[in-house]
């Protein structure tokens, strides 16, 4: 039986996405049972922050087997940068890393998140969405600078849950 | 006058003719070593979980005790610490309290037995340590590469202290205990190349900064230890002349140097050149590496230092260690997996019995089980770590056989020596004109694969000393077994080669794995290997190597799930650097004219160009067994025959049946 090009692709791409939307809504999932355990004392903001806090550490972990200065800071950098990209892309966002005009800095960007659209569907606020990413990553660099003695920083200069468009991130290293 | 322990006199053995430099003695510190033989550390996880020596790690060691003939021989490293954060391996011996004496006199005594030079070793496994508790230790707390490991813990300047005591403290047990030679471990991600590193060493203390404040608490070890050993026991270490850390800021070549330099400075009397560490990307010690890749290091550090040199890593013969010392860049040849496959090696040399050296073939089985908390144990020698055990020696058979050994495999020959040394009259027939089965075929891999042929030839060897006749070009048949009517029948035949159903009538362009590797078969550019397991990746492998496109389709979840994970990773970084294409958890669902369809394990199916389609997914050979059975003949099947596993299945089913039989 030949093979439908098309069926197959369409197949594969739609179980992708069902994918992708089910990372967001199971993390949506979780916060509602979090806050429910928590109880009134605890703001949802700081479980969200939390979470992303431990989810950050959990995954930088997964990045130090990869790390590799042999490119030197330049090359860390950018390697880093695109590793944090690759991490959106993975939840279904459109991500890329690109060169600063200043030596020592990478921008991350995305143009397309599924985290705000899902955070509607849970009743989350924008503002936590926002916070818990920069969190998360700010999380993720924890260890990785630990581990090649390097103080790297990430900032969020724009959010799309802001209303500003495109999340915007610089990473660079702080002298 | 340096002290002599043992009296030994080679000089009317071959192997001291042939190798001249291994055989005449060496002074380290205040003792006179007979020979260059050095047995290193290694763990064995043979012991208790609480750190005492047991039956088992004793005739392990008695066996190795034997086999270097005078020289030194080591035994593992011990932890130092009660909190166990130092201990590394779930069976390591401990030795921080004077209850461990006892045990490890044992050790000592056994050696001695042997007329060896007793080696105890001082081995806090930082890093890597910590195995039956929540978190290690070490110089600062740097985040594990490797999740396997436990976090760690940032020492206190006194718990520094504390730790070079422990380090003293233990080595005055290992004196009272009547070992002749201490050694410091500082290798691979233990504690003192925790120190040593600037990977791992950020303390802005006495004990960090640049290479002499990270030498600074190895420094003070050599000097506390050295004092409590005293002018007779020599003291060593083992340290890393190159980390191979450079991806994650390690030391320099040059720093590492400079660490050998400094440790000469503080007191050693001899070092072990050690490279790369658990963490390295590098590879070192795996078949894939040539042998004596890393002599150039021991030179190096012959050229900084003046004490002597050792070294292990891929000298698994003879003949570079002796030239090597011949010419003045190493001193003394070390060892350790080429006598965990060979408790005898240097022994066997010495008496100039080269050819029945059963030889480590570099898969690192035995480290991969001592990291995941199993006892040591061999590829390639059934015996290993149950030398203890009665059952694992051949004793004479109570009613001596004809046995017929169908196929002249690893698995036939192993069983037909043992066996043929237990008395039993063994014919081995083989429908080849050669032994080998069908190891021959898979010796031709690229990457060090040749060395797999050191089974054959040793097992060989021994067939003939055991009087074992051979019968090859002969196929055995129904007529021939009702001939002969052996009173045993063994079937190592080898595997059979499935079917691809999918292929149907359509072989025009499907070959045998074995074809391929002997270079009978015509193969095009795009070739498929149907298969995912090690006979599949050794054809991919060389089929690449010789500029196809080579993609394999496997039903495994992963590319070589029958290879050891401290080999396996060797492999898939050879196939993705040969652009080879593995679909795993897959299978071919067509075959047509030019492509393939594969089918995932979900449903999926994309075509793949194909010119020529390579079978090499087995299964168990039932044939001659029915017809052994319906001559009521006694009947047992080995090796791949029985089921299709690896080379080292096959040389323990033929161990353990010819030791049965």
């Amino acid at each position: 039986m030949p093979v439908n090009s098309e069926k197959e692709i369409t197949k594969l791409w739609k179980n992708l996405h069902n994918a992708q939307d089910e990372i967001c809504k199971t993390y949506y999932r979780w916060r509602e049972v979090a806050i429910e355990f928590a109880g009134p004392d605890v703001k949802a903001l700081d479980i969200g922050l939390k979470a992303a806090e431990m989810m950050g550490k959990d995954v930088g972990k997964n990045l130090l087997p990869r790390l590799n200065w042999l490119k030197g800071e330049e090359g860390f950098l950018m390697m880093t940068g695109k590793a944090l990209a690759g991490i959106w892309s993975t939840e279904g966002g459109i991500a890329f890393a690109e060169k600063g005009e200043n030596s020592g800095e990478v921008f991350i960007k995305c143009t397309r998140c599924p985290w705000p659209t899902a955070a509607k569907g849970f009743a989350v606020p924008m503002e936590e969405v926002a916070l818990t990413r920069e969190r998360f990553f700010q999380s993720i660099l924890e260890d990785v600078c630990v581990f090649l003695n390097i103080n790297l920083k990430i900032e969020m200069l724009k959010a799309i849950p802001r209303g500003q468009g495109e999340w915007l991130f610089r990473l660079y290293k702080e002298e | 006058m340096a002290k002599l322990l043992f009296e030994w006199d080679y000089s009317s053995y071959p192997g001291a003719k042939a190798y001249p430099h291994l055989f005449k003695p060496i002074q380290v510190g205040n003792l006179t070593i007979p020979n260059r033989i050095k047995y290193a550390a290694t763990e064995d996880n043979l012991n208790t979980e609480d750190g005492f020596i047991t039956d088992a790690d004793v005739s392990y060691i008695e066996s190795r005790a034997e086999g270097v003939v005078g020289g030194m021989m080591f035994m593992q490293g011990v932890y130092m610490d009660e909190a166990r954060k130092g201990q590394g391996y779930v069976g390591q011996a401990g030795c921080w309290d004077d209850k461990f004496i006892p045990g490890l006199k044992r050790l000592a005594d056994v050696i001695h037995g042997k007329k060896a030079v007793a080696g105890f070793q001082l081995m806090d496994c930082g890093r890597v340590g910590a195995v039956e508790v929540e978190a290690g230790h070490g110089p600062s707390s740097v985040p594990q590469r490797l999740r396997i490991f436990k976090p760690m813990h940032e020492m206190s300047n006194d718990e520094v202290k504390e730790m070079i005591q422990q380090h003293i403290d233990s080595a005055r047990r290992g004196v009272e205990a009547g070992f002749d030679v201490m050694e410091i471990s500082g290798i691979v991600g233990y504690l003192v190349s925790n120190f040593v590193s600037s990977y791992t060493n950020r303390r802005t203390d006495e004990y960090g900064g640049d290479i002499r404040g990270r030498m600074q608490a190895v420094v003070e070890i050599i000097q506390g230890v050295k004092e409590v050993c005293g002018p007779d026991v020599p003291l060593g270490i083992r340290l890393c002349a190159e980390e191979l850390l450079d991806d994650v800021r390690g030391n320099t070549p040059e720093e590492s140097m400079e660490s050998y330099k400094i440790a000469e400075e503080a007191g050693v009397d001899y070092i072990s050149c050690t490279l790369g560490w658990q963490e390295s990307i590098y590879p070192v010690i795996s078949r894939d590496i040539p042998q004596g890749q890393w002599l150039y290091l021991a030179k190096k550090a012959k050229e900084n230092v003046n004490v002597p040199i050792s070294m292990a890593y891929r000298l698994f013969t003879p003949d570079k260690p002796n030239k090597a010392i011949g010419d003045g860049e190493l001193d003394m040849w070390e060892m350790c997996r080429s006598m965990i496959a060979d408790p005898y090696m240097p022994k066997k040399v010495l008496e100039g019995k080269e050819d029945e050296i059963r030889h480590c073939v570099a898969c690192n089985l035995c480290l991969a089980r001592l990291f995941r908390d199993a006892p040591m144990t061999c590829y390639i020698n059934p015996v290993c770590a149950h030398e203890h055990k009665e059952e694992y020696y051949p004793k004479p058979a109570e009613d001596e056989k004809e046995v017929m050994i169908v196929g002249a495999g690893p698995a036939g020959l192993e069983c037909a020596y043992m066996a043929a040394q237990r008395g039993h009259d063994v014919n081995v027939y083989d429908k080849r004109e050669e032994i080998g089965g069908t190891l021959l075929e898979a010796s031709k891999a690229p990457y060090g694969d040749e060395e797999l042929m050191t089974c054959i030839n040793y097992q060989k060897k021994m067939c003939e000393q055991a009087g074992v006749e051979f019968h090859l070009g002969t196929e055995v048949t129904e007529e021939l077994i009702q001939d002969e009517m052996p009173d045993s029948v063994i079937l190592a035949t080898g595997p059979a080669y499935s079917k691809l159903e999918a292929a149907g009538d359509n072989l025009k362009n499907v070959v045998n794995i074995l074809d391929v590797m002997r270079g009978k078969a015509n193969v095009g550019e795009n070739v498929i290997v149907w298969g995912n397991r090690k006979p599949g990746i050794g054809v991919a492998l060389l089929l690449s190597n010789q500029g196809k496109k080579v993609t394999i389709v496997g039903k495994e979840k992963s590319a070589g799930f029958d290879v050891n994970p401290s080999f396996k990773w060797r492999y898939l970084i050879y196939l993705r650097q040969n652009g080879i294409m593995a679909y795993n958890d897959c299978d071919i669902d067509e075959v047509s004219e030019g492509e393939i369809i594969v089918k995932t394990y979900d449903g999926y199916r994309f075509p793949v160009k194909c010119d020529t389609l390579i079978m090499s997914e087995r299964e168990a050979n039932e044939s001659l067994k029915k017809v052994v059975q319906g001559e009521g003949i006694e009947l047992f099947v080995i090796g791949d025959a029985l089921l299709p596993r690896n080379l080292s299945s096959a040389v323990h089913d033929g161990y353990r049946i010819g030791l049965r039989i």
